[in-house]
C-alpha cells in the first residue's frame, strides 16, 4: 500500500511517498538519501542501521517506516553542521575509532544519545561498553571506540557540542 | 531470535523451499489505532488477515528469515502508538503494564523497580538498547518463545495477562497462557492488552539469571527465576521458573514444594536445585546440548536461591 | 591528516550498497536448501510472471555463456595429490552445499527480486552426504566431485631439516592433538557490486567490494571469455574484508546478468548469504609428536594436519594453497633439528574455504605454541623458560629456518620480557594460588609468535606481483596508486605518510587513489600491504625524489644533493629564503621546463616528467625460496577467570607486545592489533560454524554466529618494540594477522591453566561455556 509519510528527518520536515511494507532503513536509504544508515543483517543484530527515533537509538531495519509518521528521525548526516563534523565525529577521527567505517554511523548515533543522556556524569568504560553492545564492530576491537566516546564527552563538557 | 521455535499464525506456510538470504516483506496495509475500541473492531474486521504488532522486533526478523510467510495482504495493526496501552500503573497490590510499554521503559520505571525488581533485572539482560527501545513485553510473551526472558520472572511473580476481544476482557494466568513453542491461548481476534503482577512484599525476594554462549545480546541457553517469601526463618512460598528448557517456559513444582517449609540452608538449596534440574527434559538444538542445559539449570537455580537468601538477610 | 576517515565520518562513504546507476536492475540469488542433491528441474515461469522481474539465470545459462571458474593455484607438477574441479558459478547438474546458488533473479528492484526468488521452483533429488572430514574420507564415501577418485583434494608432504635425527636425539616425545572449529571472518558489510556491460564497446566495468581488483579482473574476464583489457574493476569503500572479499565468483553472475540484460545490475548480498555461501576457514585437526630434550631443548616435530575444506568451487586451488603455510609455520621462532609435516585437505558438503586473517600460517603457530606449553608442563618448566631456551637470538639474523624461511630481524627475548613485565606475571601467579582455595579459578596464558608476511609463492595467483605509481601533478599535489585496497587497515594514512616523508611534502597534498584493476598487483592479502605495496610506493617516491632534486638543482644551479625538500617547499640548503613551492616547481616542470631552466641532459632523458611507476619484489624470496619476506614478533599474555559451574570465561587482563619493525603510524598499528586480538578471542570462545546431520548450516546470523561485542572485548595493553626489517623498503613488517594468532592461542592456554586442577587439555576451539562444562564433567566423572 502506497502512502505519504511526513516526519522530521534530520530536523527538517520531510514528506515522502512510501510503501507500507518498507522499513525505515529502506526509506532512509532509498527515498531519503541517507546512505550513512548502513544495511547488513536486516534483523536487528548488528546495529549498523542505528538511527535516533525521537532521540532514542533504534535499529532502522526493525522499524516500519509507516510507524514514524510525525516522529523525529536523526541520522549521522544530521549531526553535520554547515559541512563541519560534529565534535563526536571529530573524536572518532582523532582517536581512530573508525577503520572500515561500516559500523561507524550506527556507533555514532548510539554514542550521541548516550553522551546526551549522561549529562554531567562522566561515563565509565563499563557503561559505554554496555550501551554499545548492540553495535557490532569487526575491525577495531572496540578499544578506540571507547576512547572516542570518552574524548567526545570531554568535548561536550567543554561546551563544544551541538 | 526467531530461529528455533515455530510461528503462531494460521496463515503461516512453513514449507521453506529455497535458501534466500533475506526475504521480502509482505504486502501490508498499515493501521495505527488510538483507542481500544478501534483496535478491537479492526482486529475483528480483518480476521485472519490481521496481525497485531508492537515493537516489530520479532515480526520483521520472522519475515526476513522466511519463518513466517503470508500469501495474502496483511492488515498490520500497530499498537505501539496507543496511549492507553502505554502506561505503567501501580496500586498497593498490583502492577499493571500496558502491552505497548517498551522494554526500556520497564527497565527505567521506578514503579517496576519497587514492585517487581526481578522483571527489571531480566529486561536489563535482554537484547540491545536499540531493540529494547522498541520491543515490548507483550510481544515477548505473545511470541511464546521458550527463551523469552521476561517470562520466567513473570511466572514466579504469579503474573496474569488481560486479553481483550469483541466479547470483552479475559484474565488469564500466565501459567495457563502458553501452549507450545510459538503457541499460546491467543486466537485470531484477540489482543493482549495488559500484564498484571502482584506487587513484591517485604518478606520476599526474587532473582533472575540467564546464561548464553556470549554475555551480551544473547538468546538464553537457560534462564532461571526464583522468588521466595520467608517467615520465621523458613521458606513460606517458593516459585522457580526456567526458560529454554522445555517447549514453553516452565515452573518446576516439585522443587518449589520441596523448598517450602524449610530453612534456606546450603544443603536444602543444593537439593532443591538438583530437583529442579531433574524435573526438566530439555532438547539439544543449535544453541546448546540438553546435557548442558540440565547441568547449568541446576547452577542457575542454586545461585538464584542463594541470591534471594542474601537479599533477605 | 585522515582524509578518508573524515569523509567516511561525515557520511560520505560510498560502499557497494550505496551505488546507484541510471536504469539499474537488481539481482538476488536463490540458494539450495539441500547440502547435496541432483538438480532435477528448475521452473522459473512463476518467478518470471511476477511484474518487475526481468530475467532468471540458472546453471544452464551460466554454462552456455561462461567458462568454468579459472584455476588460481595448481601444484600438480610436484607429484603431490592436488585435485581441481571443473565448476561454474551456478551449477547446472547438482548442488554441493547448503545455500549454493541455483538461480539468480534479476528484477527492477530488490524487493521484487526477493519475492521472485521464492517463486523459483527447483526439484531436487537428495544425495547422501559427505558432511564432515571423517565421513568424507571413509572408504566408499559419497563423492563431492563425481569424477574424482575420492574426496581427498590435497596431500602435501614436507621434510624440513632432519626429522629423523631430531627424534633420535630426543630424551622424550609427546603426542599432541589440537582441533580448531570452522569459523568465518565475516566483516559487518557483506559483499556487493554493480556490473555494467557496455554493449556498444563490448566492455565491462564493475564497482564493488573487491579486495583484489586486479585478480578479480583476471578471473571475471576469463570466466566471461572477454579480453582482460576490456574489463575494469573498481574497488569502492569496503566495509571490512579480512580476506573474505578476495575471490570473484557470484560477481561473475552479476557481470553475466548485465551482459544479458544490457543494464547495470546490482547485487548486495544479504548477511545470511554471506555466512552460508561465504568463505570459511580453520576447521583443522592436528595430530603430532614433538621431540625434545630433558633440559627443554626443542628438537623436532612429526605431525599431520587434516583440513575440512568444504567444496572446491569458487576460487580453485586457493583453499588447498593455504595448507602450505599451515605445514610450514610450526617452526615459529625457535631453533629446530627437523620436522616432518603432512597436510591433508578434504572436500566436504560445506561452503568453500578461502582466506581469513591467518590463512594457514596461524594454524601451525597455534599448534606448536600449544605443544610447547605441553612440553613445558611435562618438564615442570615455566612457559617463558622453555621459550627463552629455544628462541633464535638477536645476533643470528637473518636466520635461515629449516623450512627455508629467512627470518629478517627481531629481539624475541626482549619482546617476551616486556610482556611479562607489563602483565605482572609474578603477581598473577601468586593470586592464582591464593584464589585456588576459595573455589575461584584464575588462569594465565602465555604464547609468542612471529607472523610470516608478504607472500610470494609460485604456481598460483599470489606470486608476489605488485605495482605502484607516484606522480606529482602540474598543480604540485601528489597522486599515489598501488594495488593495496583500503579495507579499513589504514592504507591512505600509511601511504600518505611514507610519500610525504620522502618528498618533504604536507600530507594534505597527497592523494592516495582508489584501487582499480589498472594497477598490477595481488592486493592486500597475507599482510603484504606493508611489505610489497608499501615498499613499491616508497621505492617510487624515492625515485621521484631523485628526479625532483635533480631538476630543482638544475633550476637553482646547485648540485642535486644541496636541494632541500621540506613542508611543501624546495630550496638550496645554503639559501632557505630562495624557496619555491611544489606548485611553482611542478608547473615549471610540466609546462615551462626549458630550454633555459633545465639542463638539456635532463630533458633528453625525460627526467623532468615527475611520474614514476615501479615495482618491488622481495630480496630474500628468489634465492631462499622463502615465501615470506618479513616476520613481525609478538608476545601475548592473558589472565582469565573461569566460572567452573557455568563454564563461562572472563578475561581479566590482556597484554600484547609487538615488534613490527618501523612504525609508520602507531594509531593504525594499534588499531590492527586491537581488532585482530578481539577476532582471535571470538574464535577462542564463541565463534563456530556448525552443520547439522543434514548438512544444514546452523549459524547463518549474528544471533548464533557470535562475534564479540563491546561487552566481551577486553581492555588491551599494548607495547611496541621497533626492530626494522632489513628487507622491506621502509623497515616495516607486515602485521595484520599476528594479533589473531596469539589471541586465540593465549586464551585457550589460559583456560587450560585455569583448569589445571582437573588436568584438562584445552585442545578444541571454541571453548564455549558448554564445552568447558563438558570437559569438567568428564574430568570429574560426573554425568549429569
Ligand atoms: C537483536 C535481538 C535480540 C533479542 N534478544 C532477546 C533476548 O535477549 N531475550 C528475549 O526474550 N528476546 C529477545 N529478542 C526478541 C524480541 O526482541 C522480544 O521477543 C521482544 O520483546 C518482542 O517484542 P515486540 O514488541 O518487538 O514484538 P513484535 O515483533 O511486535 O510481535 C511479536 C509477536 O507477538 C504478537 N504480538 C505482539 N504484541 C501483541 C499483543 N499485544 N497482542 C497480541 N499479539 C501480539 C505479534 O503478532 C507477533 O506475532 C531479541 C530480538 C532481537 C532482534
Ligand atoms: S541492519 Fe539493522 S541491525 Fe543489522
Ligand atoms: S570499523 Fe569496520 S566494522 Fe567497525
Amino acid at each position: 500500500m502506497k502512502m505519504p509519510l511526513t516526519f522530521m528527518l534530520n530536523n527538517q520536515q520531510t514528506t515522502l511517498e512510501i510503501d507500507a511494507r518498507q522499513t525505515l532503513l529502506e526509506v532512509l536509504r532509498n527515498q531519503g538519501g541517507m546512505t550513512s544508515v548502513h544495511r547488513s543483517c536486516e534483523e536487528g543484530e548488528c546495529g549498523a542501521c542505528t538511527v535516533l527515533l525521537n532521540d532514542e537509538p533504534v535499529n532502522a531495519c526493525l522499524v516500519l517506516a509507516a510507524s514514524v509518521q510525525g516522529a523525529s528521525v536523526l541520522t549521522s548526516e544530521g549531526l553535520v553542521k554547515n559541512g563541519k563534523p560534529h565534535p563526536l565525529m571529530k573524536a572518532f577521527t582523532d582517536e581512530l575509532g573508525i577503520q572500515c567505517g561500516f559500523c561507524t554511523p550506527g556507533m555514532l548515533m548510539n554514542a550521541y544519545a548516550l553522551i546526551n543522556r549522561a549529562g554531567d556524569n562522566l561515563l565509565t568504560d563499563q557503561v559505554i561498553r554496555k550501551t554499545l553492545e548492540g553495535n557490532l564492530c569487526r575491525c577495531t576491537g572496540y578499544v578506540n571506540i571507547i576512547k572516542s566516546v570518552h574524548t567526545a564527552q570531554k568535548a561536550k563538557l567543554a561546551g563544544e557540542w551541538w | 531470535m526467531p530461529d528455533n521455535s515455530a510461528g503462531n499464525n494460521a496463515m503461516e506456510n512453513s514449507v521453506m523451499k529455497n535458501f534466500i538470504g533475506s526475504r521480502a516483506m509482505p504486502d501490508l496495509v498499515y493501521h495505527s489505532p488510538k483507542e481500544i475500541s478501534d483496535l478491537l473492531s479492526m482486529v475483528d474486521a480483518h480476521g485472519t488477515s490481521a496481525r497485531v504488532v508492537a515493537g516489530c522486533t520479532d515480526f520483521i526478523p520472522s519475515v526476513r528469515t522466511g519463518r513466517w510467510c503470508f500469501d495474502q495482504e496483511l492488515n498490520l495493526i500497530d499498537i505501539s502508538k496507543m496511549p492507553v496501552l502505554n502506561q505503567i500503573e501501580k496500586t498497593d497490590d498490583v502492577l499493571k503494564i500496558g502491552a505497548s510499554v517498551s522494554l526500556t521503559r520497564i527497565l527505567e520505571s521506578p514503579e517496576i523497580k519497587e514492585g517487581c525488581p526481578v522483571l527489571a533485572q531480566a529486561v536489563a539482560q535482554m537484547a540491545s538498547l536499540q531493540v529494547r527501545n522498541t520491543a515490548t513485553m507483550g510481544g515477548n510473551i505473545c511470541m511464546a518463545s521458550p527463551a523469552a526472558d521476561t517470562v520466567p520472572p513473570l511466572l514466579v511473580s504469579d503474573a496474569w495477562v488481560i486479553i481483550q476481544d469483541a466479547q470483552g476482557e479475559h484474565k488469564v494466568l500466565l501459567t495457563d497462557f502458553f501452549k507450545g513453542p510459538g503457541r499460546s491461548v491467543l486466537t485470531s481476534g484477540q489482543v493482549l492488552t495488559h500484564i498484571c503482577i502482584p506487587v513484591k512484599k517485604a518478606n520476599e525476594a526474587a532473582w533472575f539469571q540467564k546464561i548464553g554462549t556470549r554475555t551480551a545480546v544473547i538468546i538464553s541457553v537457560v534462564s532461571a527465576a526464583v522468588r521466595v517469601t520467608i517467615s520465621n526463618g523458613v521458606c513460606d512460598t517458593a516459585r522457580i521458573a526456567l526458560g529454554s528448557v522445555a517447549p514453553t517456559p516452565v515452573r518446576v513444582a516439585e522443587a518449589e514444594q520441596f523448598l517450602e517449609g524449610k530453612p534456606l540452608d546450603d544443603q536444602v538449596i543444593a537439593e532443591c536445585a538438583r530437583m529442579a534440574a531433574q524435573a526438566i527434559s530439555p532438547i539439544s538444538d543449535l544453541r546448546s546440548s540438553k546435557e548442558y542445559r540440565k547441568d547449568v539449570a541446576r547452577t542457575l537455580v542454586k545461585r538464584s536461591i542463594l541470591a534471594c537468601r542474601e537479599a533477605l538477610k | 591528516m585522515k582524509k578518508r576517515e573524515e569523509r567516511l565520518i561525515l557520511g560520505k562513504g560510498q560502499y557497494a550498497d550505496d551505488l546507484e546507476f541510471f536504469n539499474m536492475a537488481h539481482l538476488v540469488f536463490v540458494g539450495s536448501p539441500h547440502a547435496h542433491a541432483k538438480i532435477v528441474s528448475i521452473d522459473i515461469e512463476k518467478a518470471l510472471a511476477l511484474p518487475g522481474v526481468i530475467t532468471v539465470i540458472t546453471g544452464k545459462e551460466v554454462a552456455a555463456h561462461t567458462r568454468p571458474l579459472p584455476v588460481q593455484a595448481n601444484f600438480t607438477s610436484k607429484g603431490w595429490t592436488w585435485r581441481l574441479a571443473d565448476v561454474y558459478a551456478i551449477p547446472a547438474d547438482k548442488v554441493r552445499w547448503h545455500g549454493e546458488p541455483v538461480a539468480a533473479v534479476v528484477a527492477e528492484d530488490e524487493e521484487t527480486a526477493r519475492r521472485a526468488a521464492d517463486l523459483v521452483e527447483v526439484a531436487y533429488e537428495v544425495l547422501p552426504l559427505a558432511g564432515d572430514l571423517r565421513t568424507a574420507l571413509a572408504p566408499g564415501a559419497p563423492k563431492v566431485y563425481d569424477d574424482w577418485e575420492d574426496n581427498k583434494q590435497v596431500h602435501l608432504v614436507f621434510d624440513f631439516g632432519d626429522p629423523e635425527k631430531a627424534f633420535d636425539m630426543a630424551d622424550q616425545v609427546l603426542q599432541v592433538t589440537n582441533r580448531e572449529g570452522r569459523v568465518t571472518g565475516v566483516p559487518i558489510e557483506p559483499r556487493g557490486c554493480v556490473g555494467m556491460y557496455d554493449t556498444k564497446n563490448d566492455t565491462l566495468e564493475m564497482w564493488g567490494s573487491f579486495q583484489t581488483p586486479f585478480l578479480s579482473r583476471h578471473n571475471i574476464a576469463a570466466t566471461l571469455g572477454v579480453p582482460e583489457a576490456k574489463v575494469k574493476i573498481n574497488a569502492v569503500d569496503i566495509g571490512g574484508a579480512f580476506g573474505l572479499k578476495i575471490h570473484a565468483w557470484k560477481e561473475n553472475v552479476v557481470a553475466l546478468a548485465s551482459k544479458l540484460t544490457g543494464r547495470p545490475v546490482k547485487w548486495m548480498e544479504p548477511h545470511r548469504d554471506f555466512m552460508a555461501t561465504g568463505p570459511h576457514q580453520r576447521d583443522v585437526f592436528w595430530d603430532g609428536k614433538i621431540a625434545f630434550k630433558n633440559d627443554g631443548t626443542l628438537l623436532g616435530l612429526k605431525a599431520t594436519v587434516f583440513h575440512d575444506l568444504g567444496v572446491e568451487s569458487t576460487n580453485k586451488g586457493i583453499a588447498a594453497l593455504s595448507i602450505f603455510p599451515a605445514c610450514s609455520s610450526p617452526t615459529n621462532m625457535y631453533k629446530w633439528v627437523g620436522m616432518h609435516v603432512e597436510g591433508i585437505g578434504t572436500v566436504t558438503n560445506k561452503s568453500f574455504y578461502c582466506a581469513y586473517r591467518g590463512y594457514g600460517k596461524d594454524k601451525g603457530i597455534k599448534f606448536i605454541e600449544a605443544a610447547i606449553n605441553q612440553v613445558a608442563k611435562k618438564l615442570h618448566m615455566t612457559p617463558e623458560a622453555i621459550r627463552m631456551k629455544n628462541f633464535i637470538q638477536p645476533h643470528e639474523f637473518p636466520y635461515h629456518q629449516i623450512n627455508n624461511y629467512v627470518l629478517d630481524s627481531g629481539d624475541y627475548p626482549a619482546v617476551l620480557n616486556k610482556a611479562m613485565e607489563m602483565a605482572d606475571l609474578a603477581f598473577f601467579r601468586k593470586r592464582k594460588k591464593a584464589l585456588a582455595g576459595q573455589g575461584r579459578y584464575l588462569g594465565i596464558g602465555l604464547v609468542t609468535a612471529i607472523e610470516p608476511a608478504g607472500v610470494a609463492v609460485p604456481n598460483c595467483q599470489m606470486g608476489g606481483i605488485t605495482e605502484a605509481r607516484v606522480l606529482i601533478t602540474p598543480d604540485g599535489s601528489v597522486e599515489v596508486h598501488s594495488d593495496r585496497t583500503e579495507i579499513g587497515q589504514g592504507v591512505e594514512i600509511s601511504h600518505a605518510t611514507i610519500v610525504a616523508d620522502i618528498l618533504g611534502m604536507d600530507m594534505a597534498h597527497i592523494h592516495v587513489k582508489r584501487v582499480t584493476s589498472d594497477f598490477i598487483g595481488q592486493g592486500p592479502l597475507s599482510s603484504r600491504g606493508a611489505v610489497y605495496p608499501a615498499s613499491a610506493v616508497a621505492k617510487a617516491a624515492k625515485l621521484l625524489r631523485k628526479k625532483v632534486v635533480q631538476c630543482a638543482g638544475s633550476l637553482m644551479k646547485i648540485p642535486a644533493d644541496q636541494v632541500v625538500l621540506e613542508k611543501g617547499f624546495l630550496y638550496p640548503a645554503s639559501a632557505p629564503e630562495k624557496k619555491i613551492s611544489y606548485a611553482q616547481f611542478a608547473d615549471k616542470m610540466f609546462f615551462f621546463p626549458g630550454p633555459r631552466g633545465l639542463d638539456p641532459e635532463i630533458l633528453k632523458a625525460h627526467d623532468h616528467l615527475l611520474d614514476v611507476t615501479t615495482t618491488w619484489y622481495s630480496p630474500t624470496t628468489p634465492e631462499s625460496g622463502s615465501s615470506y619476506t618479513s616476520f613481525c614478533v609478538s608476545a601475548d599474555i592473558a589472565v582469565v577467570e573461569l566460572d567452573i559451574d557455568t563454564g563461562v570465561t572472563q578475561i581479566v587482563k590482556y597484554v600484547h607486545v609487538h615488534d613490527a619493525g618501523t612504525i609508520i603510524n602507531a594509531q593504525v598499528v594499534d588499531g590492527q592489533i586491537q581488532g585482530g586480538i578481539v577476532q582471535g578471542i571470538g574464535e577462542a570462545l564463541y565463534e563456530g560454524l556448525n552443520y547439522d546431520e543434514n548438512g544444514q548450516l546452523m549459524n547463518t546470523s549474528f544471533s548464533n554466529y557470535l562475534i564479540p561485542t563491546s561487552v566481551e572485548a577486553p581492555d588491551i595493553q599494548i607495547a611496541h618494540l621497533e626492530t626494522p626489517s632489513p628487507f622491506s623498503e621502509t623497515g616495516s613488517k607486515g602485521m595484520g594477522e599476528a594479533p589473531i594468532i596469539g589471541a586465540k592461542a593465549v586464551i585457550l592456554d589460559a583456560i587450560e591453566d585455569a583448569l589445571s586442577e582437573f588436568g584438562i587439555r584445552v585442545n578444541d576451539a571454541p571453548a564455549t561455556p558448554e564445552k568447558v562444562r563438558k570437559w569438567i564433567r568428564q574430568a570429574s566423572g560426573q554425568n549429569e
